[in-house]
């Protein structure tokens, strides 16, 4: 029995959820407040799961069809027999899509729940529905569509609602009146718009280069080209196949730096930070900024491909696509996890930790290990969307906690700054329970979900030699240790030691529709490890004990072309380890363990002087006083040069250099000069100026012309008598004569 | 006395002509302005009927036969026309219609 | 073509009435000069060998047409205006001047042509061949003609006729 009919459901559940919530849910909640809010957000929800369900009865269909990929066509969308163009609106169901149908529609549901909560007393609660069904619907086309294109408009979709979201509360000032949540849904909006743009070069050249969009059809008129080793024709010119592919390659890694938040388009996501907590939850931490790290893996096919070609066909003749692909995931999850230890924001701290773990997933797909990539991307899912969400718990709580002091002269009060928080741990039990367990998930300690997927990408950087992949190995390991220091910091400044501010002291517990998904997810975090825990032993079978081990792995190489076509020998994949490497797993343990236990005692003593303290790195740990030499060496050396180096990435390199400078001056202010010469220079002077000189020009002849019109009927006839004399000369004479 | 040769007619007729259009171009009376176009239509007419003695072809007194014809058709509307106007402006004085000016 | 005294005398005639229209301050007057030059001119037709037209002429033109011409003076009693010429003179001295040059050019095209054509033999122009020429050869542009006066009488019973007397046209 298979359930491959009920696929167009996926899509119509959310259409549905927004046609209602977009509809008529205002109506509802305007009606009263009350009961409008839990028919809206419940509707909204119930699809949602509506939605997880079919996903679900896909997940259980491919097993029954043996992990066949299904093709469900819907219907013809463009067609065009004489070029030979022909888009299906159809839908793939693989075991690729199905994993990410899972991901998008169950973390999607848990927060659809935790929405109703959060938004509880939102004037625009009904459209913050609309906007997250309508996300779903986009997401879920995303990674359904069977063709780039379908691909392609969800990844337009999907930007369009991360943009509304962050900008949810567009009419929000900040005290020095700046548009803050509507400046940076723009960001966001244009900044991926520049990867958007490679997307779309990609997508042209892909038909351009094998005549179809359909992932089928690319793939294997891909691997035909690749073995025949002829050159393409395009444009009347001869180009090498490798170069075709690298540039493709190149220009989908284009749009994964925009979508998925890296180098060097990471600047829009925390910003972003500034939408509701859900939406960080949902779009900027689990779902859509995963969509590169999708496409990527989509296309694993055409980056193996690129992964083999040389010489010229090489990116600037130097490196090949996946190896900067990696260099890109690894160096932004360095620089963003180094970032985040100076983060004040406990938003802010998530959202580089984001763009740290997304680097994470790219440098994993980049080094081939496109299986570990997903896992993950899975389990990051699951523990970031959880910290989100708990995140939002604490602000919620802070706010709570703010309102009861009935003192609203303190206006600069900000729930989300952690320098006002400390000792949560005893007001909001469920909560820092459940924040706890996903800080040290995302940390990487054993047995959470984040150390074994974390620790299958570190395996695969260590295992293969060369150049590019212990540069990349060793920028995740320090990346996994700052990963486990800000965390151990911020889960000290938030939740242990003594409230800092009286609203901490005062923080209540969220309600229960808040708490209830966070419950479910930080089990998904504790037990996610085992939908692809590696082999322990070196003898091992596929099954052992009746629990089978790399499940993911062996579930999704049914849909990696990639896996199929090493097995013919044509492509020659990176070394996937299958075992558990002790030596790394060990290693990255102890650091994580290390790593948070020195944040611990970095940020040992708190003042209770909120806003004025200082930066708690700079605080001298108390047991150092008592080793004299030592505490002269860490204080002396040690803390001056780790502050200046955290210091200077987090304020000069990304703040200063890459915000300010390069962004702000460099690509804004060149822009806005380009626009603004383009709006009073180009458009206003010259188009305008044309279409309006025409205009004055005809007024003025016209005027001119005018004049002549007398009214008078002797006028006109004698023009007429002028003209027939003229003509009668000119008869007598020119033709005559 | 010799013969007259149709120059002596090209000369009259256009004499006529001239004439003709000297009064619609001059008078302002608009009655008097129409009965110079007739006159203008003779002039033409002459014409033909000469050319068409000169050419031993009876084709020219045809056409002026319907050149007749319509100018009867012509001066009835137009005299209809003069007497609407009078009608609204009081007035056949060609100089006071200038509605159309520009 | 004619006696030059016959012609000489006719143009003359021809000439001075069309002046006389031209310059006569009373429109009963214009009417008459008009009337006369029309007849001259069926004199001419008769002397170029065109009977049927000149009747034509007299009956039409001289008779029919001259008769309306009198009845629409007389009706509006408009035979005088507060001014012959028109308001603007520029546009009168280059009127004046533009029909100067349009005579002068027949003259000098006439002088450049210098040779005199002879004219061809008499033919038969009674009532009946031209009556035949009409019918054999212009049936069609005949039918027009009269599709044309119909429309014509039309046209001046609703241009004419008063709204006052009713909507109801």
């Amino acid at each position: 029995m298979n359930a491959f009919g009920l696929a167009p459901l996926l899509l119509i559940f959310p259409v549905i959820g927004v046609l209602f919530n977009g509809l008529v849910g205002r109506k509802f909640v305007e009606a009263d407040r009350e009961i409008g809010e839990k028919w809206t957000g419940w509707f909204g929800t119930i699809m949602a799961f509506s939605a997880f369900a079919v996903a679900v009865s896909l997940f259980f269909s491919l097993q029954a069809n043996g992990h066949h990929a299904e093709v469900v066509h819907l219907f013809d969308w463009i067609n065009i027999p004489s070029a030979g163009f022909h888009v299906p609106w159809a839908m793939r169901i693989d075991t690729l899509s199905v994993t990410m149908m899972l991901v998008v529609t169950g973390v999607g549901s848990l927060i659809h729940i935790y929405a109703i909560g959060y938004m509880h007393g939102d004037k625009d609660f009904s459209r913050f529905f609309a906007y997250l069904n309508l996300f779903l619907f986009f997401m879920l086309i995303l990674v359904s569509g069977s063709s780039y294109l379908m691909l392609f408009v969800g990844w337009e979709g999907v930007g369009l609602c991360s943009f509304l979201l962050i900008g949810f509360w567009f009419s929000f000032v900040d005290k020095n009146g700046v548009w803050k949540n509507a400046n940076a849904a723009r960001k966001a909006f244009v900044v991926n718009r520049i990867g958007d743009f490679g997307i779309v070069l990609a997508v042209i050249l892909t038909f351009w280069a094998f005549g179809s969009l359909e992932f089928d059809v690319v793939f294997e008129t891909a691997l035909e080209m690749f073995k025949s080793k002829e050159p393409l024709l395009l444009f009347g010119q001869e180009v090498a196949f490798g170069s075709v592919v690298t540039a493709i390659t190149a220009l989908f890694l284009l749009g994964a730096t925009g979508k998925s938040a890296q180098i060097p388009l990471y600047v829009w996501l925390p910003d972003a930070m500034a939408g509701p907590t859900p939406v960080s939850a949902l779009i900027h931490a689990a779902t859509m900024v995963t969509s590169g790290i999708y496409l990527i893996v989509r296309s694993n096919t055409l980056f193996e491909m690129a992964r083999l070609s040389v010489g010229s066909e090489l990116l600037f003749g130097v490196i090949s696509t996946p190896d900067l692909v990696a260099l890109v995931g690894a160096s932004t999850a360095l620089l963003a996890g180094l970032i985040a230890f100076t983060q004040f924001d406990i938003k802010g701290v998530l959202a580089y930790s984001t763009v740290s773990q997304l680097g994470f997933m790219i440098a994993a797909v980049g080094m081939g290990a496109y299986v570990a990539g997903m896992f993950h991307l899975m389990m990051h899912a699951f523990f970031k969307a959880l910290l989100f969400m708990s995140a939002g718990s604490v602000i919620h709580g802070m706010e709570h906690g703010h309102h009861h002091l009935h003192d609203h002269d303190d206006d600069d009060f900000d729930p989300q700054d952690m320098r006002t928080m400390g000792g949560l741990r005893n007001r909001m039990n469920i909560t820092s329970v459940v924040y706890i367990i996903g800080a040290l998930a995302l940390a990487g300690i054993v047995p959470l979900a984040g150390f074994w997927s974390k620790d299958e990408i570190l395996a695969h950087a260590s295992a293969n030699d060369g150049g590019i992949f212990t540069a990349v190995y060793v920028m995740l390991v320090i990346a996994a240790i700052s990963t486990a220091f800000y965390m151990g910091r911020q889960l000290k400044m938030v939740f242990f030691g003594e409230p800092r501010h009286a609203a901490a002291a005062h923080a209540e517990e969220s309600s229960n529709l808040m708490t209830y998904p966070l419950i479910a997810l930080a089990a998904l975090a504790i037990v996610g490890g085992l939908a692809n825990l590696p082999h322990f032993a070196a003898e091992h079978g596929a099954e052992a004990g009746g629990f089978s081990y790399l499940a993911l792995e062996h579930w999704l190489e049914h849909s990696l072309h990639a896996f199929e076509l090493t097995e013919e020998h044509v492509l020659h994949m990176p070394h996937t380890p299958i075992q558990i490497q002790w030596s790394v797993a060990i290693i990255s343990t102890i650091l994580a363990v290390g790593s948070i236990s020195l944040a611990f005692f970095v940020i040992y003593k708190d003042t209770s002087k909120a806003n004025s303290a200082p930066d708690p790195l700079q605080k001298t740990p108390i047991w150092w006083t008592s080793v004299l030499p030592l505490n002269t060496l860490y204080m002396d050396y040690f803390i001056p040069a780790f502050n200046r180096m955290a210091k200077w990435v987090a304020i000069s390199l990304d703040w200063v250099f890459w915000h300010d400078f390069v962004h702000n001056r460099l690509v804004r202010d060149m822009f806005v000069t380009f626009a603004a010469f383009t709006s009073s220079v180009l458009d206003q002077k010259g188009v305008d100026g044309i279409v309006n000189g025409v205009a004055s020009t005809t007024r003025r002849l016209s005027g001119f012309l005018r004049q002549t019109e007398s009214g008078y009927v002797r006028s006109y006839a004698l023009s007429i008598f002028m003209g027939a004399v003229l003509l009668v000369i000119y008869f007598m004479f020119a033709t005559a004569g | 006395m010799s013969e007259i040769t149709i120059n002596s007619y090209v000369i009259l007729s256009t004499i006529l002509f001239v004439i003709g259009a000297l009064g619609v171009l001059l008078r302002r009376n608009a009655i008097i302005v129409f009965m110079s176009i007739e006159m203008m239509l003779n002039a033409a007419n002459l014409l033909f009927v000469a050319f068409s003695r000169h050419l031993g072809n009876l084709d020219g007194q045809v056409l002026v036969f319907f050149v007749i014809t319509v100018a009867a058709a012509e001066v009835a509307v137009g005299l209809a026309l003069i007497v609407a106007i009078f009608r609204t402006k009081k007035s056949i004085d060609i100089d006071t219609l200038n509605l159309m000016k520009g | 073509m004619g006696n030059s005294f016959v012609f000489m005398l006719l143009a003359v005639i021809a000439v001075g009435s069309a002046i006389g229209m031209l310059v006569s301050r009373d429109a009963v007057h214009s009417a008459l000069f008009l009337v006369l030059n029309f007849i001259t001119i069926a004199v001419f037709y008769v002397v170029l060998n065109a009977p049927f037209l000149a009747m034509v002429q007299v009956t039409v033109y001289a008779g029919a047409i001259m008769v309306l011409f009198m009845f629409v003076i007389m009706l509006l009693g408009a035979e005088r205006l507060r001014g012959m010429w028109g308001d603007r003179p520029s546009e009168l001295v280059f009127a004046a001047f533009l029909g100067f040059l349009l005579v002068v050019t027949f003259l000098i095209a006439l002088v450049m042509e210098g040779k005199t054509a002879v004219s061809a033999n008499m033919i038969d122009s009674s009532p009946v061949a031209l009556g035949l020429r009409l019918f054999e050869g212009y049936v069609f542009p005949f039918e027009v003609v009269g599709i044309l006066l119909l429309s014509a009488m039309v046209g001046v019973v609703i241009l004419t006729i008063s709204n006052k007397r009713g909507k109801n046209v």
